[in-house]
């Protein structure tokens, strides 16, 4: 391998991807709006839910279960019904999410036992919101008398997000989602481009080696998703107040592992289609989505089905969001986390070297 | 005239029938992903795993951690020997939960004294902590009352939840019938992106420019082969949405046709893309994350008031919001076009606003 042909590819690549700035403003300018996207868009709190409630009691004891409701930040009282009729067409008209029915004895029976239930209806299609909201909803309506029947304290303490901000579920895991968008992309349509347009053959026609030109063409890729990734990193850390919690070089390492990762994912694609269109979309649904949905980044894997919980394993986000979660917020080391660590590692080798063996050189 | 039409959309079928692959992508985007996340994705509590430190090792503490392990949101992943092994398991990510009972706890319990129990929070997913510790408090309420004999204690009031639309699926429903949205945005926005782009950096739609076709017929033949993928693909969501149990309360004929007016507006942004770029590569790439915070905006991931107010606005701007609107509204409310027509005039609104001006756009480019 000789380190000019290696620099020859690397000069010849960057010149072009400074020459599209298209794709360079997306490079850079876009991790941004993800992060802002995600940070402020998408979030999991849940505020001033529209509720109603249908009050068959009339009594001190459920104007306070109301109270219960109202005066906390989830719930918002906007209708209280005379009759169960105008439920369901409030309900689905969308004017209330949710609806608390106290049933007649409510009081009387508060002091017996079998005291009868009440009702939480809620609008179930928007299921996300339903069920934070319901659960919420729940917790409330239980805890209203707990204090006293409990015997059991229980003494919470809240590790590693203490003042429960999503935003920092959300950002923490975000670092994976974004190397997962930018370097298969970028680095698959930078081959699959050359194939189409055919300027591929006089890669083939010179005497460069298949990895020299992989090492070539990954080497600037790389770079961009560095700076991408450190660029989130601190937006996180200045603007979001996401703490950093654990060492800042283990962290690089295990992106810079991640990184390749996908670059070399990207390489993999390329060698598997000669159209762009094929292998953005295999990218779409090979990196993307996967980074977003199954890895852990919004939807817990510990929630999915078994066999989901299997499939993940398919995709490295999933290891680099343990790895990134834990060193971010949990100052884990590479003691706690060499499992994903190594399973990264040997994912990023494996990778690497089947989109070298499979890049077949053509003669033309 | 029509003749030339249906020529020019015969060479589209031709084209996009020949790339087997990508037809084979779309199809998986739009059934066994939506199926993976039927299956995968939840906001709920489920098998959470917990690391146990049992100092008091009797049968109430036994009894306890069983009431934990046995029900639906906790499972014992690992039984830990002191509070510093269940900490390490916690920053492994091996469990998100510590739960330590103290040595006296059944003693105390029998004294009908109040044992302490200290529950650690991985606090990382802020919402499976705080339903964690709901399910908690509801958790050893239910062990206390069995394991207590003291019965002069006051019932605590029992919630009796009832998920009003939603009655036996949860969140399988809204996660199938979202995907299938989102997959529709995105195939129907690609599509055109990439089969207009990919003639413009070949060349060959100077040579359509030489014949004597129209630029409106060559818009035409670009945009409804895309309008006749989004709704072939609608059949095999189908499949999908009967595998899940999702219900159908309202009309399919309504759901076709509302499909294909958000149809206009992803082709629409699809040719928009295709315009102001110069080549496949940024096409796609506009495409790929241009869409992106279109996907925040439309309540699939987060509910739209829980957003902050100046990006609830912006939400106005996107069909797919009133898309998902539809979309449920028909499946699982049994919505017509009575409760429907507020997002349905939306959504044709900006569909025909962004359809007249990529027309405008396409023309522009041609000319």
């Amino acid at each position: 391998m000789k380190l000019s042909r290696i620099l020859a590819v690397i000069l010849k690549e960057t010149r072009e991807i400074l020459r599209d700035r298209v794709t360079l403003a997306t490079s850079f300018v876009f991790p941004l709006v993800m992060l802002f996207g995600f940070g402020y868009a998408v979030s999991l709190e849940v505020e001033d839910v529209r509720f109603g409630v249908l009050d068959q009691d009339q009594t001190p004891a459920s104007a306070a279960l109301i109270d219960a409701f109202d005066k906390t930040n989830y719930f918002t009282l906007v209708r209280a019904y005379s009759s169960e009729q105008n439920i369901q067409q409030s309900m689905q008209s969308n004017e209330v999410k949710l609806v608390v029915v106290i049933p007649p004895n409510f009081y009387t029976s508060l002091s017996r036992e079998g005291a009868p239930p009440v009702q939480l209806l809620v609008d179930g299609t928007y299921s996300s919101t339903a069920l934070i909201a319901l659960n919420y909803g729940m917790s409330i309506v239980s805890s209203f008398r707990q204090e006293a029947a409990s015997r059991i304290n229980i003494e919470t303490r809240v590790w590693y997000n203490p003042s429960l901000q999503s935003m920092i579920y959300i950002v923490s895991g975000l670092y994976a989602v974004i190397i997962a968008a930018f370097p298969p992309l970028l680095t698959t349509l930078a081959i699959v481009r050359e194939k189409e347009s055919g300027s591929i053959q006089q890669i083939y026609a010179s005497p460069l080696t298949v990895s020299e030109f992989m090492i070539g063409k990954l080497l600037p890729y790389g770079v961009i998703s560095a700076i991408q990734i450190a660029s989130i990193i601190l937006t996180g850390y200045y603007w979001f107040g996401v703490p950093f919690q654990g060492s800042m070089s283990f962290m690089a390492a295990a992106s810079l592992v991640y990184v390749f990762c996908n670059v070399g994912i990207g390489l993999l694609i390329s060698t598997v289609t000669n159209s762009q269109l094929l292998a953005v979309l295999l990218a779409l649904v090979v990196t993307m989505m996967p980074a977003t949905l199954f890895s852990g980044f919004i939807f817990p894997v510990f929630a999915m089905a078994e066999p989901v919980q299997l499939y993940t394993y398919l995709y490295p986000a999933r290891y680099f969001i343990e790895l990134s979660r834990g060193i971010v917020l949990k100052d884990a080391g590479p003691f706690e986390l060499i499992e994903p660590l190594l399973l990264l590692i040997l994912y990023t080798s494996i990778v690497l070297t089947s989109s070298v063996l499979l890049f077949k050189k053509k003669v033309a | 005239m029509g003749g030339r039409i249906m020529s020019l959309m015969l060479k589209e079928l031709i084209q996009f029938s020949r790339d087997k692959v990508i037809l084979g992508v779309i199809l998986w985007m739009y059934t066994l992903e939506v199926v993976l996340c039927g299956y995968g994705m939840t906001f709920e509590v489920k098998q959470l795993p917990i690391a146990v430190v049992d100092h008091d090792q009797s049968a109430a503490s036994r009894a306890l951690i069983e009431k934990f392990d046995l029900s639906e949101a906790f499972t014992v992943a690992t039984y830990a020997t002191s509070q510093e092994d269940a900490a390490l398991s916690m920053r492994k990510g091996d469990a998100q939960y510590g739960l330590i009972i103290p040595p006296d706890f059944q003693s105390m319990l029998k004294r009908g004294e109040s044992p302490s129990m200290q529950v650690l929070l991985d606090g990382t997913n802020s919402n499976a902590a705080t339903l964690a510790k709901d399910y908690t408090t509801q958790i050893v309420a239910l062990f206390e009352s069995e394991f207590r004999e003291n019965l002069g204690a006051p019932t605590t009031v029992r919630p009796v939840v009832q998920i009003w639309y939603n009655r036996t699926q949860t969140l399988e429903s809204f996660v199938v019938l979202s995907m299938i949205a989102v997959a529709a945005l995105m195939v129907g926005s690609i599509h055109p992106a990439a089969s207009i782009m990919r003639e413009k950096e070949v060349g060959t739609i100077e040579q359509l420019m030489v014949t004597p076709t129209k630029v409106w017929e060559i818009f035409i033949a670009k945009t409804v082969p895309t309008l006749g993928v989004g709704l072939l693909a609608i059949f095999p969501s189908l499949l999908v949405i009967w595998w899940f149990g999702v219900p159908l309360k309202g009309s399919l004929l309504l759901f076709v046709a509302l499909t294909v007016v958000f149809l206009l507006s992803a082709i629409a942004i699809g040719v928009l893309f295709a315009a102001i770029t110069r080549t496949l590569q940024q096409t796609l790439l506009l495409c790929f994350f241009g869409l992106f915070p279109m996907l925040f905006l439309s309540g699939n991931m987060t509910p739209i008031e829980s957003m902050p107010p100046f990006l609830q606005n912006f939400t106005a701007f996107s069909p797919l919001r009133y898309y998902m609107d539809v979309i449920l509204g028909i499946f699982l409310k049994g919505s017509g076009m009575a409760e429907l027509w507020s997002p349905v005039l939306h959504m044709a609104g900006l569909g025909v606003l962004l359809f007249s001006f990529a027309a405008w756009v396409f023309k522009r480019n041609m000319a």
